[in-house]
């Protein structure tokens, strides 16, 4: 397996302002989240790049775009009726062919010399096998993430066979349903932003769309996916910063400044910043 | 190796089902010793529940019932303060282990063995509870409540359906959620404990039916009788309504969620938290309830909880309360999406997590059900089993079983037609009696680990039973059914259990079968005890016509027997339908977003009083639409009046009930003088329960050898001669306290205890008064005289006992009875707070179960503050005028025989009459022994008490030598109460009295006793030099539905015991073997006393009629 192509959501109506926000990278330049994304996704070695957009932003996001090695196409997703929805306008664009997903309001740091995207593309082209990142998250997040249970799988380290998902559960049904073995008490392995899927995802969401009322959400469809082929989870070396978060894009800047360059001034700045704080 | 240690290991069934009896009838003192040390050695090394829980409940039974057979009778000791100590601090194993450091001193004896049982026994049952809490906690879906500490990290959210509104004229969505309540018609010998359930998963199997309810004559339909109301408002706190009880609260604090005592709202409280809104590990995280409610709804917001059982009494033994928490919870947890759906029915799965949050919100409330109790939530009929735990269970390797059994729904093996069948003849009741069935529970645990050869044989048979009831109502045959579930309750449920009958049942069942013969199928007994909620079967085509004839029946028999028995309130009758859906949500909005009426009715008088412009936007838009509503829909429109009845509540009833008080004080003699000096003299700190101690300076020993008679040891010829020519010469009678209304026999709930059914003996139920004659008939028969007897009565049992006695002819008492009415009469007051601090704080008592105390404490800040804020010292009104009044003290006794004319009449039937014996109603063993009557005589004194040797739970005072001269002494008198532990003897209160000599020390002769102004002028100068004790009693204050407070009040008593320090007069002290000196004080030594022998001993002392 050969993974040539990747996919941006971006057309999510509350969502959709986040990749535009600006940010100071790793180097100390203003850029766009976008950008941050976009170089995520080059570091893999994929320049074929897909943004589903909702109707009318092409604009917007291209202005945003400062990136040179990679080849963008926008979709748009002309009616805003759902997460599953907006994945399958990207058929076309993919072309029966193996993908990378990647949500448009996350921003990653790696724990490794790999970029996260990089790992996650490496053993799925190894397994040959449909993959999505996870990390172990505390139960207080579930409301904000899919999540998976499993086993440990042979193939390999840090690798899960999936036998269930679940989309944003409650603890309560979480620790029925997918405690896995071997992470800490009160954790479960959500979501993680990024996926290796199949060209088979669009066949199962096409058959969940075809009920007009359904907004089939991509759990539904990967939920039907781990039946029919084989479909692991690996759990990334790294960190990823949710910018929908109250002081999301807050954090994610500090996580990247503090990976960069620049590190020793921002510590020194976030210092002198806690010593001069007074509670109120 | 142990003998006992090889049963409780054994993988061989019938070995490990071998009774303790019999694995020991052959055994030596010294190999029950052997077995009582491995045991011991045995249980604290043992990692299984059942074993370790087992050797427990051996090591109790040994000391308890077989050890003391082989003690001699003058074999007693003291204990040590210090083991006591640790034991009522729930510090079992230290206690247990000082016991036994202290038995390598002085030996075995009967008082340490008796200590040794106590804590055994209470150490099991504490492994057993801390394992059910454990297991509650480990089920999946309810460990990260207890991880969760802080709200940031809340991990549930309130669905945004419920949080949105299309404008602000309208109020905010509901969630409207309607249970069910479980009816159990197997019983199956209370296999629904958690322990059975958990250890023996095969056994535990019962039949649940969800049933909805209606008041035959008061309601139209029967409809689930437990709903509650989920929304969100405008306001951030936790808005708590119950509108059975007519009690609602604004929560603003996580402390006031956790305190469950501190209102009528634990149980909604407890719904909250166990549904994880508010999860139980955030208790004491020094978090806001609003924080924690910001992350639940966002900023701003709180939600409203209104709780509604539709006037079902309390006792109904339909589970309400726990089917009550389960719909509180399954509306909580669907409106924090931790059910499949918002609304209908609800999924296996859901239904089972509810199910165990159900018991984890009981464990929270310090209460306890059974785990088939939430069966309402499930539909229909169904069986439910104990399931064998699996390597996945958490309980896998600690218990055989899970704590949560399997439910399998019968809905396709029972047609339409049975069900229809079934609710053509089964009649479900209330009978009326309030009961605890604690101690049955405990009972019921105990006796499957001793395996007693009667029990297990009927819990065999139990089962056997159950499999042919299943198959009936596959069958459709409901008359066989009715057969098998009567058979059910007077064979095994009764022989596991003797005491799950009453007299009270007995009687209607009888009178039912009288009523219909043959057209009557049966009896079905409901819970842990019969007397409350009961079912009859009749045939189909009378049911119409034995509906009113059942209720009529009901109350007629509950008529006689009110007095003598506990209820609560009056019988109902039943209409039940058998519930399809079991716990079921609707999802109300827009113009259906309202509460019913009678939410209206409770809130209003409140929300007039608020300021238009201070009522939130969703307030606002609710009461708009209560408005059209008043306007246009029917069902509001009949309420109206209501409303207006709710603004301007009436206050005759009040004033009633305040005139018959003063009318039954000015009848009864109350002395107002003596009533306003106690109130001055208690308000000033003058007296008090502190002030009831003697002096620190006083000196307290233990009596010396001489100071007592030992009666133990069998007496001369020449003595039992004497004694038995008094008895011929009729110069005895007996004299039977009966004053009481058996506070702590039925918990504060006053019954006459004289009149009491107790317990079944010579066939039948007896009262205690009925006993006692059955002795002095012995007596008379054995001697040829049948003795005078009295029954003292007081204002409480005056009445009851003569017409009683009337109406049963004396129980057919062959000689003279007299009851001696009471003279004296007080009137309770408030307690003082001081007194309150001093009863909970200074005087030690059992350290409750961990929840359990809470929940005392909290109940008791409560009870602090409403003394407080009623008035302490003064009058204690509101309630029923009986129950403001009380007895003055037995001292009063004896001198009433003298002032109201009974000693006179009895003294002119019979000249010769020398002595009176007089007792207490429950020391039942006393009779007039001619023994005692002759050490009596033989010693010339004017007084004679028995003593007995003390065990664990004689507590209370004793014999002591205080500065030097033996008396009697009330526990609250001792200045610490570390000094009763070195008393060697417990007061039986059985007295001789010389009738001469107690004239002289009253300063009166024979022919004054016809003067009653002078017989009690002179009383009245005797009495002022005998002390005054302050002391503390609970009592019952009954109102709504069954529903029942417990208040603190103060009253003032006289005690008989302290005759033994009154200048003159000369007292002597016998000791007596325990089995006539021991009292029967509650219901829960009942058991005991049945199986130790002393029953038998009555029995054999005794001549029934």
């Amino acid at each position: 397996m050969k993974i040539q192509k990747a996919v941006i959501t971006a057309a999510g109506r509350n969502q959709r302002h986040l990749p535009l926000q600006t940010l100071v990278d790793r180097e100390g330049y203003p850029r766009s989240a976008l950008n941050l994304l976009i170089e995520e996704i080059t570091s893999t070695g994929i320049q074929d790049i897909g943004i589903v957009i909702a109707p009318g932003d092409k604009p917007l996001f291209q202005e945003s775009v400062d990136v040179s090695n990679a080849k963008l196409t926008f979709i748009e997703q002309e009616s805003p009726n759902g997460y599953g929805h907006a994945i399958h306008c990207a058929k076309q664009f993919v072309e029966g062919e193996p993908f990378l997903l990647m949500v448009s309001d996350h921003l990653y740091v790696s724990d490794s010399d790999d970029s996260c995207a990089t790992q996650l593309v490496k053993t799925a082209e190894a397994l040959n096998s449909s993959v999505s990142a996870v990390q172990a998250t505390h139960e207080g997040k579930l409301t904000d993430f899919g999540a998976v249970g499993g086993s440990l799988s042979s193939e390999g380290k840090n690798l899960y066979a999936i036998d269930k998902i679940l989309e944003k559960p409650t603890p309560t049904q979480a620790e029925q349903e997918i405690m896995v073995p071997g992470l800490r008490t009160g954790h479960y392995l959500c979501f993680f932003g990024m996926h290796i899927l199949t060209p088979r995802i669009f066949d199962i969401l096409e058959t969940l769309l075809e009920d007009k009322d359904a907004r089939p959400s991509l759990s539904d469809a990967l939920e039907v996916l781990a039946k029919q082929e084989q479909y692991l989870a690996s759990v990334i070396q790294g960190r990823r910063y949710d910018l929908e978060d109250r002081y999301g894009m807050l954090t994610a800047q500090m996580a990247l400044a503090l990976d960069g360059r620049n590190r020793e001034e921002v510590l020194t700045q976030l210092v002198g910043l806690l010593a001069e704080s007074k509670p109120r | 190796m142990s003998q006992l240690i090889t049963i409780i290991t054994s993988h061989d069934k019938t070995v490990r089902d071998t009774p303790l009896d019999e694995a020991i009838q052959d055994l030596s003192f010294d190999e029950l010793i052997a077995e009582c040390d491995k045991l011991d050695e045995f249980r604290r090394t043992q990692e299984s529940l059942y074993e370790k829980v087992r050797a427990l409940f051996f090591l109790y039974a040994l000391h308890r019932f077989h050890l003391p057979k082989h003690y001699s009778p003058t074999e007693a000791g003291l204990l040590s303060f210090a083991a006591n100590d640790l034991i009522l601090n729930r510090r079992f194993e230290e206690g247990i282990d000082l016991f036994l450091e202290e038995q390598k001193e002085v030996g075995w004896n009967d008082t340490l063995s008796s200590a040794l049982a106590y804590a055994y026994y209470h150490l099991a049952l504490q492994y057993l509870a801390n394992q059910v809490r454990r297991s509650v906690r480990s089920v999946k879906g309810n460990q990260w409540m207890f991880r969760m500490g802080h709200s940031s990290s809340h991990p549930l959210r309130v669905r945004k359906e419920l949080l949105t509104r299309t404008d602000e004229s309208e109020p905010y969505p509901i969630i409207h959620e309607t249970t069910p309540v479980r009816m159990d018609l197997t019983h199956s010998g209370w296999s629904d404990i958690f322990f059975l359930g958990m250890d023996l998963p095969e056994a535990a199997r019962v039949l649940n039916v969800s049933v909805n309810l209606a008041v035959w004559g008061r309601d139209e339909t029967p409809l689930p009788p437990v709903e509650c109301y989920f929304r969100v408002i405008d306001k951030p706190v936790i808005r708590l309504i119950s509108l059975d009880l007519k009690t609602g609260t604004d929560v603003t604090s996580l402390e006031e969620l956790f305190n469950f005592g501190m209102d009528y709202l634990g149980l909604v409280k407890a719904a909250i938290i166990a549904a994880g809104m508010v999860p139980p590990g955030i208790e004491g995280s020094g978090q806001s309830l609003e924080s924690v409610l910001e992350a639940l709804l966002g900023p701003g917001k709180g939600f409203e909880l209104v709780s509604h059982v539709r006037d079902i009494p309390k006792g109904s033994r339909l589970a309400v309360s726990t089917n009550l928490l389960a719909c509180l919870i399954s509306a909580c947890m669907r409106a924090t999406g931790q059910t499949q759906s918002l609304d209908g029915a609800l999924e296996e799965q859901d239904r089972r997590i509810v199910a165990a949050r159900a018991i984890l919100g009981e464990w929270l409330g310090g209460s306890g059900g059974g785990w088939q109790d939430s069966g309402g939530v499930w539909p229909g009929i169904k069986t439910i089993f104990g399931e064998l735990a699996t390597e996945s269970d958490p309980e896998h390797q600690i218990s055989r079983g899970c704590l949560l059994p399997r439910h399998h729904l019968l809905n396709d093996q029972i047609t339409d037609d049975t069900i229809q069948k079934l609710q053509d003849s089964l009649i479900l009741v209330h009978g009326g009696m309030a009961q605890n069935v604690g101690p049955i529970l405990e009972m019921v645990t105990e006796k499957y680990l001793l395996r007693s050869n009667d029990e297990w044989e009927g819990r065999a048979l139990a089962i056997e039973l159950f499999d042919q009831i299943v198959d009936c109502l596959k069958s459709g045959d409901i008359k066989q059914l009715a057969k098998l579930t009567t058979q059910n309750f007077f064979e095994p449920i009764q022989t596991i259990i003797p005491w799950a009958t009453t007299f009270y049942t007995e009687q209607l069942i009888e009178k039912i079968e009288d009523k219909f013969g043959d057209k009557f199928w049966g009896f079905v007994m409901l819970g842990g005890m019969s007397g409350g909620g009961m079912g009859f079967f009749v045939d189909p085509s009378i049911k119409q016509e034995a509906l009113p004839e059942i209720h009529a029946i009901m109350q007629s028999t509950k008529k006689d027997l009110e007095k003598s028995l506990p209820f609560a309130m009056d019988p109902v009758v039943y209409e039940f339908r058998i519930n399809p859906n079991g716990t079921f949500g609707e999802f109300l909005k827009g113009e259906e977003a309202l509460l019913p009426p009678v939410y209206y009715k409770q809130v209003i008088p409140n929300l007039v009083k608020e300021d238009i412009k201070d009522l939130s936007s969703d307030r606002l838009a609710e009461l708009q639409q209560f408005t059209r509503n008043c306007d246009s829909n029917a069902q509001f429109q009949k309420e109206i009046p209501g409303f207006f009845k709710q603004l301007l509540p009436d206050t005759e009833s009040k004033t009633e009930i305040s005139g018959n008080l003063d009318q039954l004080l000015e009848e009864n003699g109350f002395d107002t003088i003596q009533h306003e000096t106690i109130r001055q003299q208690l308000q000033s700190g003058r007296i008090g329960l502190s002030q009831n101690r003697f002096p620190p300076t006083a000196t307290i020993e233990d009596v010396e050898h001489e100071d007592v008679y030992d009666g133990r040891i069998p007496v001369d010829g020449a003595t039992r001669y004497t004694g038995e020519q008094a008895i011929k010469n009729g110069e005895v009678a007996v004299v039977s306290l009966a004053a009481g209304v058996g506070s702590r026999w039925t918990e504060g709930a006053g019954v006459v205890k004289g009149l009491h059914p107790f317990c079944k003996l010579g066939g039948r139920h007896r009262s205690f008064i009925e006993t006692h004659l059955a002795k002095s008939r012995k007596v008379g028969k054995t001697h040829g005289t049948y003795p005078l007897h009295v029954i003292t009565s007081s204002y409480l049992t005056h009445a009851p006992i003569q017409d009683y006695l009337d109406r049963v002819d004396n129980y057919g008492y062959e000689g003279s009875v007299y009851v001696s009415k009471g003279k004296y009469i007080g009137l309770r007051m408030i307690p003082t707070e001081r007194d309150l601090r001093f009863a909970w704080e200074e005087v030690t008592e059992q350290v409750l179960d961990e929840r359990a105390q809470k929940m005392k404490e909290s109940v008791r800040d409560a009870l602090a503050s409403w003394a407080r804020n009623t008035g302490e010292g003064s009058d204690y009104r509101d309630n029923l005028p009986l129950q403001c009044l009380h007895p003055v003290g037995h001292w009063y006794e004896v001198p009433t025989l003298l002032r109201n004319g009974t000693l006179h009449a009895m003294l002119q039937e019979r000249p010769q009459l020398k002595y009176l014996m007089l007792h207490n109603i429950d020391t039942l063993g006393a009779n007039i022994d001619p023994s005692f009557l002759g050490i009596h005589i033989q010693s010339g004194k004017d007084f004679s008490f028995e003593v007995i040797t003390r065990r664990y739970e004689d507590r209370g005072g004793g014999l002591a030598r205080i500065n030097g001269s033996p008396r009697l002494v009330e526990g609250l008198c001792l200045p610490s109460e570390e000094e009763e532990y070195k008393l060697s003897y417990y007061n039986s209160m059985t007295t001789w009295i010389s009738i001469d000599r107690l004239l002289e020390l009253f300063e009166l002769e024979k022919t004054d006793l016809d003067n009653e102004a002078l017989v009690a002028e002179k009383i009245r100068f005797v009495a002022n030099r005998m002390p005054t004790y302050i002391t503390i009693k609970e009592v019952k204050k009954r109102w709504g539905h069954a529903q029942e407070d417990i208040f603190p009040v103060s009253q003032f008593e006289k005690l008989w015991g302290d005759m033994t320090a009154f200048q003159g007069a000369e007292s002597g002290f016998i000791v007596v073997p325990r089995n006539r000196g021991q009292q029967l004080k509650a219901q829960a030594q009942l058991d005991g006393w049945l199986r130790d022998g002393s029953a038998d001993y009555l029995d054999s002392i005794c001549d029934w009629p």
